[in-house]
């Protein structure tokens, strides 16, 4: 059994469908990649997954249960945590305020909740030292790393993060994306990405979304043999299955 | 100089009534993203709610105050889930309004039942004032400012200190993300009302034995309140407890020394000026915390 599948998945914006009838699969301990040009829906997926999203039809199962419907506060606390896209960290609060309400979802102590985000630096050595700095002084990278570690103190069983290379300089998504390869160990990860090269090298399965349906599924090496992948970032019409 | 000094006591002992409603202002719409125009109405049914238990009934003063507070906690519940939380996801205008008619059944309401006779209202203690040095400190003005000092303190350590503190500025800063991290908004904005109903409360409760206690006693604190918060900077915290005392201050200056008649209206020719030649504040708002 699959840890989320999605199944025929509708979701409406007022009278534009966003997403048209999507299906997928993330297995356990897998990292799996959604693809796809701007407006495809990729945003919209984590959104109705975490709940922000109200499906119109089709389902959503976390586990073999349907949440559907559900709203994020009950999503996250059953163990799926959204890093949405531009980051979201709160401006006023310090970073290691933002990592530590990463534990809301939990119900443990504040000092325990403090010390799980000092153990959190170790995974991102880099803002160690911007610990006690407002949110809104950090950089974008910074930014990212905080919302990334702060989705991870929800010790989550599923993690969305959507888009974390956007507006970064390559050198720091390489950072990002190392990170990624590093939650892999314990995290089932589902990714959306641009960078479709960067998006695809941590992937263990990815999918192509084009206006709203899933046009084409696999492996990495599948998705890069064929031709209708580059057409399919570029807003082209690939029709093409694999 | 002794009447300086005397001035700035008193002033400074109204302007903390400003400060408390001011930061119920605040608070409220740093949650909501809403003015809530019945904040003045908030001190004016905790007074009438002291005169109900401690004239009416006889009871203690100090119990009649415990209850008169526990009343405006569940006020604050009973206003959240009756105006706020039925238009949470409207707009501000349909909470505005809403907020603006609460304002006006309260203050009608309590007309109905007391009429339009000012109640009176003793202070808390006994002894009128101490006299120091020069210096007459009214009782009733030390616990205003005793009270004032305890609950900015408070408000700091539960807000900077307090992972619920926490919650509740990200609350106010991103609904949306705080949702996604398991915080639960809707019980955020009640802790928020519940706050500010006692806030309010706290400070009508003061005020009212140097005041009376009259159903437009709410408007007029809020109406300088609320022009404290923008002389403050609006939406900060310190502000509007900056805003409320300097404006407490002005006005009884003012009044000592230029007009007593026009005491009122000093407080807006502050506001006045201040929209026209520094309209973000004293401490001016903070942009960056709302992007």
């Amino acid at each position: 059994m699959p840890l989320l599948e999605i199944r025929n998945l509708v979701v409406r914006y007022g009278e534009i469908e966003a997403l048209r009838g999507v299906t997928i699969a993330v297995e356990q301990g897998q990292v799996v990649t959604l693809l796809g040009a701007n407006g495809a829906g990729k945003s919209t997926t984590l959104r109705a997954i975490s709940g922000l999203a109200k499906p119109a039809s089709g389902d959503i199962l976390f586990d073999g249960h349907s949440i559907a419907g559900l709203g994020p506060e009950a999503i996250v606390r059953l163990g799926i945590s959204h890093v949405p896209e531009g980051r979201r960290v709160f401006p006023g609060l310090t970073v290691k305020e933002n990592i530590m309400l990463g534990a809301s979802n939990r119900k443990v102590g504040a000092s325990q909740i403090s010390r799980e985000a000092d153990a959190m630096f170790d995974l991102f050595p880099d803002i160690r030292a911007f610990s006690n700095a407002l949110g809104w002084t950090l950089s974008g990278g910074q930014l990212q790393m905080v919302a990334v570690a702060r989705g991870l103190m929800a010790k989550p069983r599923l993690l969305l993060l959507d888009e974390p290379s956007l507006g970064l300089a390559p050198v720091i998504v390489q950072a990002v994306f190392r990170i990624i390869s590093q939650i892999r160990k314990d995290t089932t990860v589902l990714l959306v990405e641009q960078n479709a090269r960067m998006g695809l090298s941590v992937a263990d399965h990815g999918f192509v979304l084009e206006t709203g349906r899933i046009v084409l599924g696999g492996k990495p090496d599948e998705l890069w043999g064929n031709e209708a992948i580059a057409a399919a970032y570029l807003g082209g019409h690939a029709k093409t299955h694999a | 100089m002794d009447l300086v000094l005397q001035l700035l006591f008193t002033g400074i002992g109204i302007g903390a009534v400003y400060a408390l409603v001011a930061l119920g202002f605040v608070l409220i719409f740093r949650a909501t993203n809403v003015v809530n125009f019945a904040q003045g109405e908030f001190s004016m049914v905790a007074a009438y709610l002291m005169v109900v238990f401690s004239v009416d009934l006889g009871w203690p003063y100090w119990l009649s105050f415990l209850i008169a507070l526990a009343g405006m906690a569940l006020f604050g519940v009973i206003f959240n889930l009756g105006v706020y939380y039925p238009l949470r996801h409207r707009t501000y205008l349909p909470v505005i309004i809403a907020t603006i008619g609460a304002s006006i059944l309260l203050s009608n309401s309590v007309l109905a039942i007391y009429g339009p006779q000012p109640q009176v209202l003793q202070g808390w203690f006994d002894t009128p004032g101490i006299q120091l040095g020069p210096v007459y400190l009214d009782s009733q003005y030390l616990l205003i400012i005793g009270v004032t000092i305890l609950l900015v303190l408070f408000n700091f350590w539960f807000f900077e200190r307090t992972l619920l503190g926490k919650k509740l500025q990200a609350t106010s800063q991103d609904k949306e993300m705080a949702s996604l991290l398991g915080i639960s908004v809707s019980t955020m904005i009640m802790i928020t009302f519940i706050y500010s109903a006692v806030l309010g409360g706290l400070a009508g409760i003061l005020v009212a034995p140097v005041l009376f206690v009259s159903i437009q006693m709410g408007s007029t604190i809020a109406l300088k309140a609320f022009a404290a918060t923008i002389i403050g900077g609006f939406g900060d915290v310190a502000g509007a407890i900056v805003g409320g005392l300097a404006l407490g201050v002005i006005e009884t200056f003012g009044a000592a020394y230029i007009s007593v008649p026009y005491k009122d209206g000093f407080a807006f020719l502050v506001l006045i000026a201040f929209l026209v030649f520094r309209p973000q504040g004293i401490f001016g708002e903070r942009v960056a915390e709302k992007a």
